[in-house]
């Protein structure tokens, strides 16, 4: 015993690397999610850049007004992705997207992780009746048709508020629940381990065991969950927009304007308006899936990777 | 079985109330008259609106009007469509068989295309072929089914000419005959390989690891051992076991093809039940708006209920729980 302990007295040991750290070596070495967190890292900051970019990009920086002169014109080099049928820069609007698109879909994740990590970690810590109540209200929240309700909902409420916090906010009111089941099902394992007794047993609060011991070691679950989501809601907010009952058509966002495929003519004939905004969010959305996958497998410490 | 049937069955009733509870207040947070569409929404006279609302009991406290419309509803009484001014629930019908039709078209196209990548990968698990199916997933399940659809409709209708690019069926050809349903089946394909394709993946991915799964159990051993032809073990042994976790799936479709017609059909212009809840939004259309929301709140919940049900067949510990 005395050996010992002078041994790592005098030689200073190694330190293990933290599992973070293990995480984010594993990523590292992922290709695809790296590439993937590169490709949208500049998706985001060219978004976010848009209004200090757009005077370089097109001679008609302004997308927000219609300009007759410059109506449907093929790509050229003043126009790199050419105009639509009100005149606008489509690559300046692609960037101007970009930013609504992204906003909306990472407040939207926002809410929907604290909302269903919120009841998912009361209801499994809890347990007994607290949990069947809150647990029977998901089930009820999960019952609704989704896209029926946020449409219906939208259209009720988008002419008393700004028309994009309404859509954040109907959107994550009504799709918390699967974070809620999962959070719940997470806990419930977690809390049957000592530490937990432990912590209690020396007068921890309820609210402090869940904040400080048990919700980071459900931690990993809730990023790659919210990487996936994030994605999902960029798809609805587009979805929703393309259909017409997403935030309101004068804001760019990548769903309104592949809208514009919605008449036959541009569809068939002007593909340059069109298919930039549905390239950018398929390739997003994929880029977005890979780093969930990538963040999947780097978190767990089974994969060998 | 029967007794988890009947809990189950029981315990959507409170949720089928609160359900109702919640389309009623949203339809009382509607302009106008969104329940029954009686009121000619174009007469503004304030004695003729006054004396209407009085005559369809819209000065009675909340709980009266919720129960007069309730049990209209269950007796089918859905309320006036404003836009077409006859009975919403004629409207809705008549739209239901090509919904229907999408609905399981879309569902047998998933199933052989899932059948047909599954079981491929499933007998050659880490083959180029094997990887190659499970990049195509991965693409599929990312790609926005509006997007999809677009794309489809750019190169299939539009450059190839191979579908029509909307509708539903020929407005030339007779009803009735060989050549409408022809037709008919011609103008649903595109949709509804659209909307087929959207859960392919997750059916071939699940098919995949069941059968590799299943390919390492002692039955399989034993039908080798006794001289089974590898055809037959994959076709016959393992496949039968295969297929029953994934019926489970089957309910769930049901609510992902709900919100998944509301979408296509509005793309292909085809006209089923998702493009008149749309269509029924941008008309202000209220009452076919709230039968047609209560009707889908309904559809997806009975989608829930099946897939219990089917689980409590296929895994008999769910029952005892």
């Amino acid at each position: 015993m005395a050996s010992s302990n002078t041994l790592t007295q005098q030689k200073k040991p190694e330190r293990s690397l933290s599992p973070w750290q293990i995480a984010r070596k594993k990523f590292i070495h992922n290709k695809l999610a790296m590439i993937s967190t590169v490709f949208i890292l500049i998706v985001t900051a060219l978004s976010f850049a848009a209004p200090f970019l757009a005077p370089y990009l097109s001679p008609i920086p302004d997308v927000s007004r219609v300009n007759i002169g410059s109506m449907n014109i093929p790509p050229n080099s003043e126009h790199i992705l050419g105009t639509d049928k009100s005149g606008r820069d489509v690559l300046t609007r692609l960037f101007y997207g970009g930013r609504i698109s992204l906003v909306v879909g990472f407040s939207a994740t926002l809410m929907v992780i604290t909302l269903g990590t919120l009841v998912g970690s009361i209801a499994g810590f809890f347990g007994g009746l607290v949990d069947n109540i809150l647990m029977r209200f998901t089930d009820f929240v999960l019952n609704f048709p989704f896209l029926v309700f946020v449409i219906v909902l939208n259209t009720i409420l988008r002419d008393t508020i700004d028309g994009v916090s309404v859509l954040i906010i109907v959107i994550g009111v009504l799709s918390w629940g699967g974070v809620a089941r999962l959070v719940r099902s997470k806990i419930l394992a977690e809390k049957e381990n000592e530490y937990v007794l432990a912590a209690l047993s020396i007068g921890c609060s309820p609210m402090k065991v869940i904040r400080k011991h048990l919700l980071p070691n459900v931690m990993s679950t809730i990023i790659v969950q919210a990487t996936l989501i994030f994605a999902s809601m960029i798809v609805v907010e587009s979805a929703l927009s393309y259909l017409g009952f997403g935030v309101p058509q004068s804001v760019p966002s990548w769903g309104n304007m592949l809208s514009s495929a919605n008449e036959p003519d541009v569809l068939q004939g002007k593909p340059w308006i069109w298919m930039p905004p549905a390239l950018i969010l398929t390739l997003t959305i994929l880029s977005i899936n890979f780093i969930g996958e990538g963040l999947k497998d780097a978190l767990n410490p089974k994969s060998l990777r | 079985m029967l007794k988890y049937s009947i809990r189950r069955l029981l315990g959507m009733i409170p949720m089928l109330i609160l359900i109702s509870v919640v389309v009623f207040s949203l339809a009382k947070l509607m302009p106008g008259d969104s329940l029954s569409g009686e009121i000619d929404p174009n007469n503004t006279n304030p004695e003729y609106i006054a004396e209407m609302r009085e005559k369809l009991g819209y000065n009675d406290p909340l709980p009266v009007q919720y129960w007069n419309w309730i049990t209209g509803f269950v007796q089918g009484d859905f309320g006036k469509s404003t836009k077409y001014k006859r009975p919403a629930f004629d409207v809705i019908m008549e739209k239901v068989p090509n919904t229907l039709f999408l609905g399981i078209m879309s569902l047998i196209i998933t199933y052989i295309l899932a059948f047909m990548m599954g079981m491929y990968s499933g007998r050659k698990p880490y083959t180029i072929g094997d990887n190659a199916i499970a990049g195509i997933n991965y693409v599929m399940l990312a790609i926005p089914s509006f997007v999809a659809a677009v794309f489809a409709i750019y190169f299939f209708a539009f450059n190839l000419n191979w579908f029509p690019f909307g509708g539903s069926v020929d407005i030339l050809v007779e009803t009735g005959s060989a050549e409408y349903y022809l037709s008919r089946l011609h103008h649903v394909l595109l949709p509804a390989l659209v909307l087929g394709a959207m859960s392919t993946a997750s059916y071939t991915q699940f098919l995949r690891n069941d059968i590799i799964e299943n390919s390492r159990k002692d039955f399989v051993r034993t039908a080798r051992a006794k001289g089974t032809p590898m055809k037959k073990i994959y076709n016959v042994h393992i496949l039968r076991n295969s297929i029953i976790p994934l019926v489970t799936f089957l309910g769930f479709d049901f609510a992902a093809l709900i919100g998944g017609a509301i979408i296509t059909e509005t793309i292909f212009t085809y006209p089923g039940i998702g493009m008149l809840f749309l269509d029924s939004v941008t008309n202000r259309d209220y009452p076919t708006l709230m039968a047609l929301t209560m009707l889908l709140s309904f559809l997806t919940l009975a989608g829930n209920l099946i897939a219990d049900l089917l689980y409590g067949i296929v895994d008999p510990r769910i029952r005892l729980e």
